[in-house]
């Protein structure tokens, strides 16, 4: 999965000087119209001196290559921009930029960059061989120029590590160049959106969700579910897994901390429904303690409702629990209730461990669950701790990928439904991803042997089942592999998924 | 080793004794119709089989292959004559009645059998040994019938599995939409006069527009119109990082219409509006939102 990528630092500002050219081409019509941006470069105090070099470069070319634009654009880029009714400059929608912005403003301390990774001279990045086995097919049919986009964005993620955030926001301007929107292919669409990511980094804006926005997103993740795998894979086997183990009890308590919109314990539910039904036993009851952001309280409310309606058609007792992410790190599991007599099952998936780190798993002996079930759909590193640079190329590598498949499943489907997938489901993650980048993330294999936890091998049944959802979806690309009690869902030998199995 | 042929045997009243060469008589095997075929010993055969071994002398001096020799049908192995031969002494041997003709295993090891059974008692011992073979087959076949019924079985509660979420899915959608939808219409009347007007401009505009669209590309109109709509909500101003003109359209979209998809979407749309037309221009904001719920 990861890709053997590497960058000179001797080589970096000829090489850029090099392609300023071409990668100044003007995607858009709209930047005919502008004026060039007032060189922020020259604006702001005391840029240093390989900063001034580059920008100057860049600046200049801008003004050589306007003529030459329509060799240039794209032709693809400037029908759907036509379509759109964009190429009229007074219909411009506002493009988020910083080029008004003539202070930077003071980076978020919490963001400690630690520049170990940056000054490695062993690092080789050959412009034309970036097509390690691991990335997307669409290497091998990209031109040069094409390549760029890619190359600027590491470049960016190189000045976040080495503190540059000047030069970062001069590259990641000259980016939005040439990617002012998620089009393309779909590393070209993962690199607009970790370009935005990076941005808000600079700006340090946090998103407010607003209940529009949380419909768009329940709309956008029915669909993904309906065209992908990915999410009924995680659910089914984390479902599957946990079911085998509180299995026969009345009273299980789940702790969840990742619960998007709680569709899987719609599922899990019917299916502790029906068994107890088959058994002519009477229902047992369900408690969930998920464990949320900040900032949740309108998903809050509506999985509460609707699961509370679901349980009372299903006749099963039931109760959910939020607690904030923020109150679970300072008192770790004492922050959740637990009863006795409960069987219990945690959730997990990576993201908490990017947030509060991997110390609360040393808890978890304490409560002794029956079982502990990670789901990493995040393309999570094996190990150690990445540096920036990595995070962003491993998290372009990967969401790449689940663009690729995602196109591949809903193939057919309308265009416009797997944008907006990929805009309320994977740019949140992908945000997120940026955020935790710079953070020393533990190496969460390591945590959890040190934890006591060890790993038990998935079912029969949830082999099958695995199969069963492939051969349902009928998508060439997917498949599942096992590794050391993990069960992976791969795109094309890319995984996805993986989901395994703990016990204390 | 077994030949598909069937057939009944034609045994002719003289046979050739020969060593080792088959008769042209051409005698055909009967052979079962199992999924493993085994022989048939029909009244024809035995007759030849108990002739051979009365040439030979007796059942006790005969062996399987003397007798295969002597009977020379194609197709006839060792495996055959041995089995059968062991039945037969064993059926000649007792002189008590066979209390019943069961195909126990058991039984027949110790039941007697009076001479003119001996072919039924064959069949039975025959059965015994065919009885191992059986034995084996259905324990190969249960087992792949229990990892056939599992399949189905997961198939089955994957089924159920994906339509709960579905289910449930389709219910937090609409009970998300009735939510924005109170915050919306609560929102509404706060800007009702403005809107009205800009309302009426663009409800032109977007029924010009749109017939039978599938994608958001083809809504400008019905986007700045929602747009339009949205910001004199305050509450619901979304205050979105890289509000590019994508987003824009997609969060309107959704905000105002019924989730169904766009193309649905846009015929409602023009559903509420081809009523302003009528009515002039007294169509009450609210009407828009309650009636899109």
């Amino acid at each position: 999965m990861k890709v053997p990528c590497t960058t000179t630092q001797a080589h970096q500002p000829p090489s850029l000087k090099h392609r300023a050219t071409s990668f100044n081409e003007p995607k858009s019509v709209l930047d005919l119209g502008r004026s060039p941006s007032p060189s922020p470069a020259v604006n702001k105090p005391t840029p240093k001196s390989e900063v001034s070099a580059i920008s100057e470069s860049l600046f200049q070319s801008d003004d050589g290559s306007l003529h030459s634009v329509d060799q240039i654009l794209n032709l693809e880029d400037w029908v759907w921009m036509r379509e759109l009714g964009l190429h009229d400059d007074s219909t411009r929608i506002p493009q988020f930029n910083h080029s008004d912005s003539q202070l930077l403003p003071e980076f978020p301390p919490s963001h400690s960059f630690v520049p170990d990774d940056f000054s490695l001279s062993s690092d080789q990045f050959p412009n034309e061989s970036f097509n390690s086995v691991a990335l997307s097919n669409d290497f091998h049919h990209m031109n040069n120029d094409d390549f760029n986009f890619v190359d600027v964005l590491i470049r960016a993620a190189d000045c976040f590590e080495s503190n540059e955030l000047q030069l970062a926001d001069v590259i990641l301007e000259r980016l939005n160049h040439q990617l002012p929107y998620p089009t393309g292919k779909p590393l070209q669409r993962a690199a607009f959106y970790f370009k935005e990511a990076l941005l808000g980094l600079l700006t340090g804006s946090t998103r407010s969700t607003h209940s529009s926005d949380v419909i768009q997103a329940i709309k956008a993740y029915k669909n993904f579910a309906n065209v992908s795998p990915i999410i009924m894979f995680s659910n089914f086997t984390a479902n599957q897994a946990i079911l085998e183990a509180v299995d026969g009890s009345m009273f299980v308590h789940v702790v969840d901390f990742d619960i998007g919109f709680g569709g899987q314990w719609a599922s899990f539910m019917r299916e502790v429904a029906d068994r107890a039904e088959s058994r002519r036993v009477n229902s047992p009851s369900l408690r969930i303690t998920a464990v949320v952001p900040e900032e949740y309280a309108i998903e809050s409310r509506l999985i509460r409702d609707n699961l509370n309606q679901f349980a009372c058609e299903l006749k099963i007792g039931f109760d959910i629990e939020f607690v904030l992410v923020r109150t679970f790190e300072l008192l770790s599991l004492k922050a959740i209730r637990f009863i006795d007599g409960e069987k219990t099952a945690v959730l997990l998936s990576p993201a908490i461990f990017q947030r509060i780190g991997a110390g609360f798993l040393n808890d978890l002996r304490q409560i002794s669950p029956h079982v502990v079930v990670l789901v990493d759909a995040e393309g999570m590193t094996e190990g150690g701790t990445p540096s920036f640079r990595r995070s962003v190329i491993d998290g372009l590598e990967f969401y790449s990928t689940v663009m690729e498949s995602l196109e591949a499943a809903s193939v057919g489907g309308s265009e416009d439904w797997i944008r907006r997938i990929e805009n309320f489901l994977l740019r949140p993650k992908i945000f997120a991803a940026v955020e935790a980048a710079g953070r020393r993330a533990p190496p969460w294999r390591e945590a959890f042997a040190a934890a006591g936890l060890r790993a038990v091998g998935l079912s029969q049944f949830a082999d099958f089942q695995a199969e069963c959802l492939l051969r349902k979806v009928q998508v060439r690309g997917f498949h599942v592999a096992k590794l050391q009690a993990e069960m992976v869902l791969c795109w094309q030998q890319r995984a996805l998924v993986a989901t395994s199995a703990w016990r204390c | 080793m077994y030949s598909a042929i069937g057939g009944g045997v034609g045994i002719h009243g003289d046979f050739q004794r020969i060593d080792g060469a088959h008769l042209t008589g051409d005698p055909c095997l009967v052979l079962t119709t199992d999924p493993k075929p085994r022989l048939r010993w029909t009244a024809e055969l035995h007759e030849r089989f108990v002739d051979a071994v009365t040439q030979l002398g007796g059942p006790d001096k005969a062996t399987p292959k003397t007798i295969m020799r002597t009977m020379a049908v194609k197709g006839l192995t060792l495996y055959h004559l041995k089995s059968h031969l062991q039945k037969y002494r064993m059926g000649k041997q007792s002189c008590k009645e066979l209390p019943d003709n069961s195909k126990d295993a058991s039984c027949i090891a110790e039941s007697q059998d009076t001479g003119s059974s001996a072919s039924s008692s064959a069949k039975i011992a025959q059965d015994l040994n065919d009885g191992y073979h059986v034995t084996e087959a259905l324990r190969v076949q249960m087992e792949v019938q229990r990892r056939l019924h599992e399949q189905l079985e997961v198939q089955r509660r994957l089924q159920l599995r994906i339509e709960a979420q579905g289910k449930y899915l389709q219910s937090i959608l609409e009970k998300a939409f009735k939510v924005l939808n109170d915050q919306a219409a609560a929102a509404a009347t706060a800007g009702l006069e403005a809107a009205r007007e800009e309302l009426s401009e663009l409800a032109i505009k977007a029924s010009n527009d749109c017939d039978g669209m599938v994608s958001a590309l083809k809504v400008p109109s019905l986007s700045e119109f929602a747009v339009s709509l949205e910001n004199k909500n305050p509450s619901n101003l979304p205050a979105q990082f890289g509000d590019c003109s994508v987003d824009s359209c997609f969060i309107s979209n959704g905000s105002l219409v019924s989730p169904m998809g766009v193309s649905s979407q846009s015929a409602a749309m023009k559903k509420r509006l081809r009523p302003l037309f009528g009515n002039g221009d007294s169509l009450p904001l609210e009407w828009m939102i309650t009636n899109s719920g």
